[in-house]
């Protein structure tokens, strides 16, 4: 059974540790650009989004990319093949979920790898925001929970459902 | 030789208003060994470069920004940066620290300080962008309010990650206590550094990078870094940062009020009665949506709230500090909650320091009390105590500088001048500063605090919580066994002295590593081992691991600020309070009938700082200690030097 990271927006007050805590694991410097999981904000509609990469059952950007660079690994998780990698940022286009960026400094794709089991940003967060579940109905349904703030942000759904 | 150490960006821009000129430069390697960043840095910047001759509002006067060594990489808290200038508002050496997330990100986009002057023919705003510098055109956001400027911004650069210091139609309009606005909803608020932006032409700062930072050795930094922050979780502050996560700064009003010390009526008392009804639950229950954090934060003390309906609907936008609720509240005996915080955010869109603005209300209140204002000065506005109508009007017409808001926007020193007869009396100000949200006359270390800020009357540069909130085991540790009985004692003057320069000596490298008063002041966790153990691995400077050379760099960071105010004419003389504080004995409530003995607290203070008791100047000695040659020969050809056969 795969993992999925389950975000619950009701406990991310926004602090951008996870950013740090993923560019450091993953390239030994602090740089928010080259993380793996990016918090988007707006602050007028009181909205702070972590994008991170859904690990998709029928991922958009697998098929999108032109030499197959993305991949399922062993356990199950989307990665990126940097050697086959072309920078082509077609993956980038197709995930509708902000999952995939570029890296500013190799132009190659990034995204979530889940630290081979251990993510980093899942030990970072101070506030218990994010969690490691596997994709079964638990996970599925945490995530869909996670997101009830900015749904009633933009009054998808009403207030105190 | 290229820039050594690690955990800097390794560039500072120099920017020419006048010209238009931009200069990328390596960071000095001297600036970083001697100062570590942040406050000691900008010190020894505007020491060189302005001075007595420099008028605060003229382009020869420097605005510095700048970050530190901890500002964006993974620190608990690491959000935070600072400014500095000549004040405006004071004259003096004037600073503002500010979190959020720009300060950060002015090191992803390569630069660690932006050094300002000259002054730009017409608005302009400086991007900062992966390494490169940019002033552009900023005619379309001159005049607009702090959060239309950020959007529009953001909206400009298609870039959702940029990160914003702006000012807003007050800084514009140089009202003196004009505040850089950081991000949504932060403000580097104290004395008026918005006005220097206004002066300048300049509508804000930018910056939006994909530069990263290193750590010299990233497996030593990570290791001291996670024993530091451990300390946070340490059950002795879990009461403290529960309050903080739970309520924001918001929990003091009621902490505060307990000890008799809220600032209430323009600082008449320090119990307000109505102190529930603008406190901690109010807001919580009322109004409070979520919890936010800067950079890096795992105390989270800020928060979002929003008013739904009626006169004062507003938001989601982030909620006043303990600090504005005291200004416009209590200070105002305005025990209207819904207004408090309108009037926060009005201040904040307007880009206006929320406590200068508030106490000088407060100031305009009392004078119409007394009869020194009437309604044909303030154009038929009523300044009854509490009265909210004329309270949001008189904040709209500050930051436009119309009517009687044009006197008060030069806060409540020059104001009490213009207006003349007793005014001067109920102007609660050091050095031109309004006081923020403490009375000395209920703790007394807040007096010598306030007397001896180099900014001011004001809590950040060295107020104590070791015996407010009673923290027996740290008092022990750092001032030993003997003294901690006394120590302990909120109204007792006594090892005061030796207390608050510690204090003023911790928070001088707080405010150049850079990091918050949280987790330093309050919880007081950190302490100068911190340093020891942080700085090293991150910097590469294996001096700083000698706690030695710690302590020293900042008691040279305090006095080189202490220095630059000496230039400008400042000794004992100025280094006091208003005479409400000073002598008027608290009228009521805990902490009735008390007040502060400075002298007392004065002789002890410089004693320890170095200084000649008599004038509070520096010995030379002292200087020499500090390896501050120079300043000593400059003060000593000013006649700014200690006398030689002082004791």
């Amino acid at each position: 059974m795969s993992n999925i990271l389950v975000i619950d927006l009701g406990l991310c007050t926004g602090c951008r540790n996870c950013e740090l805590a993923c560019s450091q694991k993953h390239t030994s410097t602090f740089n928010p650009r080259r993380s793996r999981i990016q918090v988007l904000k707006d602050e007028s509609r009181n909205v702070i989004l972590p994008l991170v990469c859904l690990h998709c059952e029928v991922p958009l950007c697998a098929g999108a990319c032109p030499t197959s660079a993305i991949i399922k690994d062993d356990a199950g998780t989307l990665v990126v093949d940097t050697k086959k990698c072309v920078g082509c940022s077609d993956c980038v286009t197709a995930c509708v979920y902000g999952g995939v960026v570029l890296d500013p400094m190799t132009q190659r794709a990034i995204k979530c790898d889940l630290c081979s089991g251990d993510p980093a940003c899942v030990k970072a967060c101070q506030y218990g925001a994010i969690t490691m579940l596997p994709r079964e109905l638990r996970g599925l349904r945490g995530r869909y929970e996670g997101t009830k703030r900015v749904l009633q942000s933009y009054l998808l759904i009403e207030e105190g459902t | 030789m290229p820039f050594p150490y690690k955990g800097y960006a390794g560039y500072y821009l120099e920017v020419d208003l006048t010209k238009g000129n931009l200069y990328k430069r390596e960071m000095e390697k001297e600036w970083a060994r001697r100062y570590l960043g942040g406050t000691g840095i900008a010190a020894q910047i505007l020491w060189e470069r302005t001075g007595p001759q420099t008028e605060p509002l003229s382009p020869e006067n420097v605005l510095v920004a700048a970050t530190g060594p901890l500002t964006g990489v993974m620190f608990s808290p690491s959000g935070r940066m600072m400014f500095a200038s000549r004040g405006p508002l004071t004259g003096i050496w004037a600073e503002s620290h500010v979190g959020g997330f720009f300060g950060p990100e002015m090191k992803y986009a390569g630069f660690d300080v932006v050094i300002i002057h000259g002054r730009s023919s017409k608005p302009v705003y400086l991007y900062l962008c992966d390494g490169k510098a940019e002033l552009r055109n900023a005619s379309d956001l001159w005049g607009r309010e702090t959060d239309t400027t950020i959007q529009m911004i953001r909206e400009e650069h298609k870039d959702p990650s940029i990160e914003t210091a702006v000012i807003g139609p007050a800084g514009e309009n140089q009202v003196l206590f004009g505040c850089i606005s950081v991000d949504a909803h932060r403000s580097a608020g104290r004395t008026g550094l918005g006005a220097v932006m206004g002066f300048k032409n300049l509508k804000g700062i930018v910056a939006s990078g994909s530069f990263g930072l290193e750590a010299y050795n990233t497996e030593a930094y990570l290791k001291a870094n996670e024993q530091e922050t451990a300390k946070l979780k340490d059950p002795l502050w879990k009461e403290s940062i529960a309050s903080l996560k739970d309520y924001g700064t918001t929990g003091l009003v009621t902490m505060i009020n307990e000890i008799g010390r809220l600032p209430t009526k323009n600082h008449w008392t320090g119990f307000y009665e109505e102190a529930e009804q603008i406190g901690p639950e109010a807001i919580s229950r009322g109004y409070r949506i979520a919890e936010e954090a800067c950079y890096g934060c795992s105390i989270g003390c800020k928060y979002v709230y929003r008013i739904k309906e009626g006169r004062f609907a507003i938001g989601p936008v982030g909620g006043p500090e303990y600090e504005t609720i005291m200004a416009f509240g209590s200070n105002c005996l305005n025990s209207n909650l819904q207004s408090i915080l309108y009037l926060g955010t009005r201040c904040d869109r307007l880009g206006m320091d929320t406590i200068s603005c508030g106490k000088t209300i407060g100031f305009a209140m009392e004078l119409w009390e007394k009869g020194i204002l009437t309604s044909k000065d303030t154009g038929g506005l009523d300044l009854t105590w509490g009265n909210v109508d004329s309270m949001v009007k008189l904040v709209e017409m500050i930051s436009k500088k119309e009517g009687i808001g044009a006197i008060l926007s030069q806060g409540t020193r020059l104001a009490a001048e213009k207006i003349g007869g007793d005014a001067a009396t109920y102007a609660i100000h050091s050095k031109g500063l309004e006081a923020s949200g403490q009375d000395p006359r209920a703790h007394q270390s807040v007096g010598l605090t306030y007397a001896t800020n180099v900014r001011g009357a004001d809590h950040l540069r060295s107020l104590s919580s070791l015996e407010e909130l009673g923290y027996p085991d740290v008092i022990i540790k750092r001032f030993g066994k003997d003294k901690f009985k006394e120590i302990m004692k909120i109204t007792s003057p006594i090892h005061k002295g030796e207390v608050i320069k510690d204090i003023e000596d911790l928070y001088a490298l707080v405010d150049s590593a850079v990091i918050c008063k949280y987790g330093t002041m309050w919880p007081p966790v950190y302490y100068f081992d911190t340093f020891v153990n942080v700085i090293p691995p991150l910097t590469g400077m294996a001096e700083w691991g000698d706690p030695r050379i710690v302590r020293e760099a900042a008691e040279r960071i305090c006095h080189l600020r202490r220095a630059y105010n000496h230039r400008l004419g400042i000794t004992r003389k100025q280094e006091t309070l208003p005479k409400r504080l000073l002598s008027d004995p608290m009228p009521t409530g805990p902490a009735k009938g008390g007040f502060p003995q400075l002298d007392y607290m004065l002789d002890e203070y410089y004693k320890f700082r170095g200084c000649d008791t008599k004038t509070g100047l520096p010995k030379k000695e002292t200087l020499i200690r500090l390896d501050m040659g120079p300043v000593a020969k400059e003060l000593e050809a000013r006649k700014m030097l200690a006398p030689a056969q002082s004791a």
